[in-house]
């Protein structure tokens, strides 16, 4: 589903984000990424989105070579996946639900389709009777669970957190993770990198980056 | 086709949401495009008032020739196979007109009749009028030729007068060209500045909703589908504007025309101004919606490629 083989990333001279990594993160994954900022976990995350290209190597998401993706075909690329942000992201100029419906109205949905699915997302994180509230009413850890309804809404095959719980209190933090795990126990591939090693604790698999290579040491 | 509906309705609702957020700084600038056009707007309606005027004159050259009052009808009417001696095998049309049709004519044109009525005799002369359609494709100095042709009229027998009068029909057209030309010159150097205003309406847009634009190609939208209320908002800026100027350029016609009508009344005209036809508007709407298409297709190619 997702291989990275041989991937370097040089952003100018002397900044070297991401240097010779390959790994394979198949169908059904549950893959904590960790390390110490400027790790490179956000880099990784960016080149499976398109949002950022491999200076070396080869990355494949769904079959599709990121290095040579066409611009026009990015945004079809982004229909399957569901990004999720530490910085949640949502538009602040309008409701929650008008935010968990975009990724649907940008597909072309209809108004009425979009709003009952974003309805059914935002029921499955728990904040359906918040769905008129604007974003800047909820807590954190409420606006990251309506990004992470934002992100699973179009039904994504893969889900990327980068640091979905950076800002957050432990119980919140508890609540995005056991979201997350929720999707993934129905067959969603999700990649969730974080810097806090509290919780890896029971994780099936975690990659451990340090100055943008893969730490082995660490038990990749 | 149902999808591109709903994609367009989605991308004009979306553009009227941002405009109703901002609706002060949509009217003050529907108000900059709209006097920006409202002269070229001005322009064309009274040259379009004026063409009906400019088309009824004949700017192919004529000549007039006036027989003596005491010529008798038989020799004035003779004379007609002389002149198309004189103008030999060209394409000529010739015209007799009578003296008493030529009164009519002169009571009917010039709302003078009571005037004429208390003449008593008719003083006006039998006469010919010479169209010279084609001379023009001959290659000949059309000038000096007519020139040469009404010099030899004066010196046949029983005529009175010899009139060119085809050279001020042809200072009016070639100043009504150059009022077209100076027109069209005025319209684009204004349509540049509506494409500068809408340009730099969208740039701010863009900058107010970059959060918006960035968020929306993470999770997945086209650049079309992102470009789309932008364009929307430019034509609808320009077609609002150029609804304003055209109802500005209606309705300062009123206090014009009574101008006017104190002025044509002196020549017992009943000359007025009218507003453009339903079909120019429409063609002028349709122009200002495309100018500020334009100006937002310029500004959002050029300040999204910056976003990406």
């Amino acid at each position: 589903m997702i291989e990275f083989q041989h991937v370097s990333k040089q952003y100018s001279p002397d900044a070297m984000a991401l240097r010779d990594i390959s790994l394979t993160v198949n169908k059904g994954e549950l893959v904590f990424l960790a390390g110490p900022s400027g790790a490179g976990k956000s880099t990784l995350l960016k080149m499976i989105a398109a949002i950022e290209r491999p200076s070396a190597g080869s990355v494949v998401v769904n079959g599709q070579d990121i290095g040579k993706l066409k611009p026009a075909g990015v945004p079809f690329l982004r229909r399957n996946l569901g990004l999720i942000f530490q910085q949640q992201r949502l538009l602040t100029d309008r409701s929650v639900l008008a935010n968990v419906m975009l990724p649907l109205l940008v597909t072309g949905a209809p108004r009425a389709q979009a709003e009952q699915r974003a309805r059914a997302a935002l029921d499955k994180v728990g904040l359906l009777e918040r769905a008129l509230a604007r974003p800047q009413a909820l807590s954190g850890g409420e606006q990251q669970r309506v990004s992470i309804a934002r992100a699973i809404v179009n039904r994504p095959q893969i889900i990327l957190a980068d640091e979905p719980t950076a800002n957050l209190d432990r119980a919140s933090a508890n609540q995005v993770l056991d979201a997350l795990k929720a999707f993934h126990s129905v067959g969603v591939t999700c990649l969730i990198s974080t810097h806090d090693e509290q919780i890896l604790d029971g994780a099936a698999r975690v990659i451990h980056l340090k100055q943008g290579q893969l730490d082995t040491g660490a038990g990749a | 086709m149902t999808s591109w509906f709903r994609q367009h309705s989605y991308a004009l609702a979306h553009a009227l949401v941002h405009l109703r957020k901002a609706p002060g700084s949509f009217l003050i600038n529907i108000l900059v495009v709209a006097i920006a056009l409202a002269l070229p707007f001005t322009g064309v309606t009274l040259l379009d008032n004026v063409r009906p005027l400019s088309e009824q004159l004949s700017v192919d050259p004529e000549i007039s020739l006036f027989m003596k009052q005491d010529t008798p009808r038989e020799q004035s009417q003779a004379l007609a196979a002389t002149l198309r001696g004189l103008v030999k095998d060209r394409q000529v049309k010739i015209i007799f007109t009578p003296r008493e049709q030529a009164l009519d004519n002169l009571k009917t044109k010039s709302g003078l009749s009571d005037v004429l009525g208390t003449l008593g005799d008719n003083p006006l002369p039998d006469s010919y009028v010479l169209k010279l359609d084609a001379f023009s494709q001959t290659g000949v100095d059309t000038s000096a030729y007519i020139d040469a042709l009404a010099e030899e009229m004066r010196a046949l027998p029983g005529v009175d007068a010899v009139q060119v009068d085809s050279a001020w029909v042809k200072r009016l057209a070639a100043l009504l060209g150059v009022l077209r030309l100076a027109l069209l010159l005025l319209a684009g150097t204004l349509g540049m500045v509506v494409i500068a205003v809408v340009f730099n309406t969208i740039r701010l847009q863009v900058m107010t909703q970059r959060d918006e634009i960035s968020v929306s190609k993470l999770i997945g939208a086209t650049d079309t589908f992102i470009h789309r209320p932008f364009y929307y908002t430019g034509a609808l800026l320009g077609l609002c504007s150029g609804a304003v100027a055209l109802g500005a350029v209606t309705l300062a016609l009123r206090p014009l025309n009574a101008a006017i009508a104190d002025f044509a009344r002196l020549y017992a005209s009943e000359f007025q101004l009218a507003p453009l036809a339903p079909l120019p508007m429409a063609g002028l709407l349709a122009l200002s919606a495309a100018l500020g298409l334009v100006g937002a297709v310029l500004s959002v190619q050029r300040h999204l490629a910056r976003l990406n």
